[in-house]
């Protein structure tokens, strides 16, 4: 009996103190003192709990460690992932035809040069002839062949991007592949980046003969979930799904790694804020993830030693007007609603370094018109619109209906702004906050679109033409791309006009007078382009940081070329 | 209400109006014997007290509160997570906006949301209880435990998802969504209590004398499981409320910028430690509410219980 | 032996109340918003993928036979593939569940020593200091949601005293023992590997406090309400009547019966864990199967979505089987009248 009684009465004093340490925790942390301070006690705690820990890293002390948080899920394979995580690993597991350069163009990586036939239509690639397989088979033509097979046959993935418009992708030798297309296209070149090369005798090993693509079965779909069958400067070793993705360094890899490359790199599934800002804190990460809040990259640049990244973006964040809708189908109510938003209070929201959107695509794009006067905050301006537009005196049966993305929390400040800036001039705001299954779904029919969906939207390849397809192309109808629902017959073949046109200057020509006409018809509101912000430990040399790497997505963390000299 | 029937009893020589004379002051003496009974814990007042005070600042939270405005569509960068001080005695939240005025206001939707959903939960959750804990072993037992098997198992999150596809999102909405997920506890908890005193010495001899089933349930089990259902209903309050927040996550409950105390907190979350201010006050809030409920759960179970012994 | 009978029993109506649910969940996660088949492939990719994913699950066809499909493949153990990993199901569940259920596991060793511990207390010394400051710490604790306990506890243990690790179920230089049950802490146990098992539970205890502090809450205040009822029964004063000491009526007497409405709630509690989990893993980057389901929910992975809950529902039914024998056992009066119907 006594055993009952006293052993709660020990914890729960245990568990009392605990309390009230916990409540005194924020005022109890100037960050570097109690770090010091507290240091001491750790360690011997540690040595207590656990000594293997202790043995185990003195053992591998020299080694070399990259870690990085993303958002999750990681996709590994070239034929499934395209988003952030995925494509960062990727890149660094496989290799590719050509390389993306940070002046926005493609080097040469396993193809040493290429011809471009006279009509713009084929294209001829000589690969290199040294490059193995991390399973020691070299990399022939064929492989390359096989690759791009499998991905338009699954269809996932990069797909939509690499294959759109290609005829065939043959192998006459084995050191050569020859692809042709339907029509000269200035995207080719640069989507041809997402065309990771697989070892396809090692996926042929492990495909499993049911599946759904025929004499193919799965195409080792299962199987390249968890491995991988590339040639890239590191390779799996262990890959917990919702945990992390450890990969090697490949020491056998044919291209060359900067002098300080990690010898492990470890992508971690989470973006918990207080998750990461420990992780900083204790030296266990090396550069955090880019969805943070503002408040939380404040907390981890004050953490000792450690920098905030800004790296250029392919992003906007759009306010997607429904342009289809009463009252926004009037223009003169667009516009008075994009001279009525105070821009400079909403770019202050977000991360220093961070512009207004000038045009309706982000600056980074090639073939942005810099020229554009984007609008700017002008209640006159705006009154003076509102009183043309057909709705004016009947505003109030016409409430204006918001939708923001739960997921993305920090989006509530740009609506509430956006919301008391309206009601200055009277009009009228009803603010929902929708899970992103629900935007998704609202979105894909003209009937249950909102009038304005909040969405931050990226180009895939620095191009703008290929935003404004992407954008405002019929298209993209019925997608959370575009909520304007513009179905302008013109425009699209403005659009594809202008992407069909080879000459740089003449392309981007007919571009300028694309984005022009939107900004003249206020079809969305355009707030900022987004910055990639980043927390950094000082002792990881990060070329992004000092934008020397491409800014397609994932390729700023090309382990290969980033060095850690952290102790 | 036993005394009650004994008065009626005695006086079965009385004309009718003297009857209804006397079940009158007798109602009258017997409240205000449950008020004695009630008030002899001087914990219990203060807990009424404190929920009334609540009750009348969500009522006049126009009148009492600082910053009115800030509860509707108000922005203010420039004032943003400032620490308490005296102009905002709770400190301004990640929008400029005080946050003892949107304390006040989200009183309103999360007490009535805390009430109205106890009050559709506990009466039918606590009556299948009832039921099949004195069926135990019968076919009634089976299916109705069987049944709220199936809704406890259930993830919650899940439910209120498909509901926030299916209906408008609106307060009305999302506390029958909570209420519809709500009630099997209750069930289950009375189901194991039932079970037990179905066997008491009290309950056979009231089935031996040939009590109706609605009597022994009413008044032999029932009052012997008040204490446990008050007990969990206070604390209730305090999880529908949290629940609450979760569901305008998904969608459904209230949108901002109206606040409840829920979503302040669970929004709040991503400021601590630094913004401390925007979590601990809402939460204290609640704490207050809860801790008001119970004190007057304790007066209530003392009204009740007090007579048995 | 009517036991035995009584598990047997319970069990076949488990299989019930799981087919049951599984319509349950069949029609709510159809009605979830969304398509599947576009969420799974992203904005862009073409129409006739989505159209061959959308055949591959039997999404063209009625509810009715798509349910039958699901069924009958579920009878043989086959939940379909993940959209999301890309996997069988069950292969996914077979590698989240054990990290779940080991949580799920400390987390209800810690809520019901300390909450019961805590509601002893508070009953033995009702309406002193004692009581009033476990009211107290209860309602902080049942106030505030899991998530905010695991943030705080990762700020004051993990950030400023560095007393506990932050991610993971093992430190990244321990070798994951070998696989029996999945449980990290017991596979180390059973192979003698005492480090690896402290190392785990050394990871495992922020998260199964955090988890386990409104339960610890509920547990203490439903315990010392009904210890405090009990203390005033007939029984209890007779006891004291004849002289038995405090701590023995206490133990003996009052404890047991007072047990039998906080172990229905704590069961249920403990069962809930599992599935309400999902943020304090995220968190801690626990590979769990809330998380998995969540996911799963948010991109509406349906196949998953669907088995996941039936694991749920699953752990559900079993936690109400043993809550029922503890009780039972708490209570010899009740026999478990499994017989009495028939």
């Amino acid at each position: 009996m006594s055993k009952i009684n006293q052993k709660p009465l020990l914890l729960t004093l245990v568990m009392i103190i605990s309390l009230f340490l916990t409540q005194c925790a924020p005022k109890a942390t100037p960050v570097s003192q109690s770090t010091t301070e507290e240091n001491a006690p750790a360690v011997s705690e540690s040595q207590e709990e656990a000594p293997a820990t202790e043995a185990a890293q003195e053992g591998t002390a020299a080694k070399r460690v990259l870690r990085v948080t993303f958002s999750w899920p990681n996709r590994i394979d070239p034929a499934v992932g395209n988003d952030y995580a995925s494509s960062s690993s990727l890149l660094n597991l496989y290799d590719s035809l050509i390389f993306p350069n940070a002046q926005g163009g493609v080097d040469p990586w396993l193809a040493e040069s290429w011809t471009i036939s006279e009509d713009g239509k084929t294209y001829t690639f000589k690969l290199r002839q040294d490059v193995k397989f991390h399973d020691g088979t070299p990399l022939k033509a064929s492989d390359v062949v096989f690759s791009y097979d499998r991905l338009k046959n699954i269809g996932e993935g990069y797909a939509y991007l690499v294959t759109a418009g290609v005829v065939s992708v043959t192998a006459p030798d084995d050191y050569t592949v020859e692809i042709t297309l339907e029509a000269p296209t200035a995207l080719f070149l640069p989507s041809l980046t997402r065309l990771y090369v697989l070892n396809e005798k090692l996926v042929r090993e492990n495909t499993k003969a049911e599946g759904p693509y025929g004499e193919n079965g799965d195409y080792a779909k299962e199987w390249l979930q968890t491995n991988d069958a590339g040639s890239g400067a590191y390779k799996v070793k262990e890959f917990p799904l919702e945990q992390y993705l450890l990969m090697e360094k490949n020491t056998d890899w044919w291209g060359t790694f900067a002098a300080n490359a990690p010898d492990e790199v470890r992508f971690i599934g989470t973006t918990e804020a207080v998750t990461v800002r420990s992780l900083m804190e204790k030296k266990e990460l090396e550069i955090s993830d880019q969805w943070q809040s503002f408040e939380a990259y404040e907390a981890l640049e004050k953490i000792q030693d450690v920098d905030i990244a800004v790296l250029p973006s392919m992003t906007t964040f759009y306010y997607m007007v429904n342009n289809k809708k009463a009252p926004t189908d009037d223009v003169h109510c667009r516009r008075a609603m994009s001279y009525a938003f105070d821009y400079d209070a909403a770019v202050s929201l977000e991360w220093p370094g961070t512009k207004q959107t000038v045009g309706p695509i982000p600056a980074s794009l090639a073939g942005h018109d810099d020229s554009i006067v984007p609008y700017k905050r002008d209640l006159d301006k705006a009154k003076e619109e509102l009183a043309q537009c057909k709705y004016a005196s009947e505003l109030d049966k016409y409430p204006i209906e918001l939708h923001w993305v739960a997921e993305v929390p920090d989006e509530e400040k740009w609506a509430l702004l956006f919301q008391s800036n309206m009601a200055e001039i009277g009009m009228k705001v009803e603010i929902t906050k929708v899970p992103w299954l629900s935007m998704v779904e609202n979105t894909s029919k003209l009937e249950t679109s909102p009038s304005i969906a909040t969405i931050y939207v990226s180009s895939d390849l620095p191009e703008a033409g290929l935003m404004l397809k992407q954008k405002y192309h019929s298209s993209t109808n019925g997608t959370w791309q575009q909520n304007e629902w513009l179905q302008d017959s013109a425009l699209d073949s403005a659009i594809d006009e202008a992407l069909a046109t080879l000459d740089d200057a003449e392309r981007y020509a007919k571009y300028s007078a694309i984005q022009k006409q939107l900004v003249d018809n206020a079809v969305s509101l355009w707030l900022y382009d987004q910055v990639e912000k980043r927390a950094v430990r000082s002792c990881v040399d990060f070329p992004a940081a000092r934008n020397e790497t491409s800014m397609l997505m994932g390729y700023y963390f090309f382990a290969a070329n980033i060095g850690v000299n952290c102790p | 209400m036993e005394v009650q029937n004994s008065n009626m009893m005695k006086t079965s020589h009385l004309t009718r109006e003297q009857i209804k004379q006397l079940a009158r002051t007798s109602r009258r003496e017997e409240l205000g014997r449950n008020w004695y009974k009630f008030s002899r814990n001087p914990l219990s007042v203060i807990g009424l007290i404190v929920i009334i005070i609540i009750i009348l600042a969500a009522i006049f939270a126009p009148q009492v509160s600082p910053y009115p405005k800030h509860a509707g569509p108000f922005t203010d960068f420039a004032h943003a997570k400032i620490a308490p001080n005296s102009t905002y005695l709770f400190g301004t939240d990640q929008i400029g906006r005080d946050i003892l005025s949107r304390i006040i206001f989200g009183m309103r939707s999360s007490l009535l949301m805390g009430v109205v959903v106890l009050a559709l939960v506990v009466p039918p959750g606590v009556l299948l209880g009832l039921i099949s804990g004195y069926f135990n072993g019968t076919w009634i037992d089976t299916v109705i435990m069987r049944i709220t098997d199936i809704f406890l198992s259930v993830p919650a999150l899940m439910l209120a998802l498909a509901f926030a596809s299916v209906l408008k999102p609106n307060l009305w909405n999302s506390m029958l969504a909570v209420s519809l997920m709500w009630w099997p506890w209750y069930t289950r908890l009375v189901y194991g209590l039932a079970t037990t005193l179905r066997n008491e010495y009290f309950v056979s001899a009231a089935e031996v004398t040939g009590a109706s089933t609605a009597h022994i349930l009413f008044r032999e089990i029932l009052p012997n499981t008040l204490s446990p259902i008050l007990t969990k209903m206070s604390i209730d309050i305090a999880w529908v409320i949290i629940i609450g927040s979760m569901l305008s996550f998904v969608g459904l409950g209230v949108q901002p910028p109206e606040p409840s105390l829920g979503t302040m907190i669970a929004d709040g979350a991503d400021y601590l430690p630094d913004q401390w201010w925007i979590v601990v006050f809402p939460a204290l809030a609640i704490v207050v509410i809860v801790l008001g409920f119970n004190l007057i759960g304790d007066g209530v179970r003392d009204m009740f219980g007090g007579e048995e012994n | 032996m009517s036991m035995i009978r009584f598990i047997f029993r319970r069990i076949l109506y488990s299989v019930f109340v799981l087919l049951g649910l599984s319509i349950v969940i069949f029609i709510i996660a159809r009605i979830m918003p969304g398509d599947p088949a576009r969420m799974s492939v992203g904005a862009r990719a073409p129409q006739w993928v989505v159209d061959r994913i959308r055949e591959q699950m039997h999404l063209n066809e009625p509810l009715v036979m798509q349910y039958f499909y699901w069924v009958s493949d579920a009878a043989q153990g086959d939940f379909g593939l993940s959209l999301i990993t890309q996997r069988q199901v069950t292969d996914d569940i077979k590698e989240f569940l054990p990290a779940s259920i080991e949580l799920a596991f400390y987390a209800a060793l810690i809520a019901s020593t300390l909450g019961i511990g805590l509601g002893i207390l508070s009953a033995r010394y009702k309406d002193t200091w004692v009581d009033n400051l476990g009211r107290i710490i209860s309602y902080a604790g049942v106030v505030t949601p899991s998530y905010i306990f695991a943030i705080l506890f990762i700020l004051l243990f993990g950030f400023a005293l560095k007393w506990f690790p932050v991610i993971g179920r093992l430190s990244d230089d321990v070798v994951t023992p070998r696989i029996i049950t999945g449980l990290v802490s017991i596979d180390a146990l059973i192979q003698g590997q005492f480090h690896t098992f402290l190392d785990s539970i050394w990871h495992i205890a922020l998260p199964a406090l955090a988890l386990a502090m409104g339960s610890i809450a509920q547990a203490a205040r439903i315990t010392r309400s009904s210890m405090a009822d009990n203390m005033n029964k007939d029984y209890i004063a007779a006891a004291r009547a004849l002289g038995i000491k405090e701590r023995e009526i206490m133990g003996r007497f009052l404890l047991k019966p007072s047990l039998i409405p906080t172990i229905s709630i704590l069961g249920l509690d403990i069962a809930s864990i599992l599935s309400v989990a999902f943020l304090v893993e995220s968190i801690f980057n626990w590979p769990g199967l809330a998380r998995y389901g969540m996911n799963a929910m948010l991109y509406k992975d349906l196949n998953a979505i669907s088995a996941v809950i039936l694991v749920f529902g699953a752990a559900f039914a079993l936690m109400n089987i043993i809550v029922d024998i503890i009780i039972a056992q708490l209570d010899p009066r009740i026999r478990l009248r499994s017989s009495r119907s028939d």
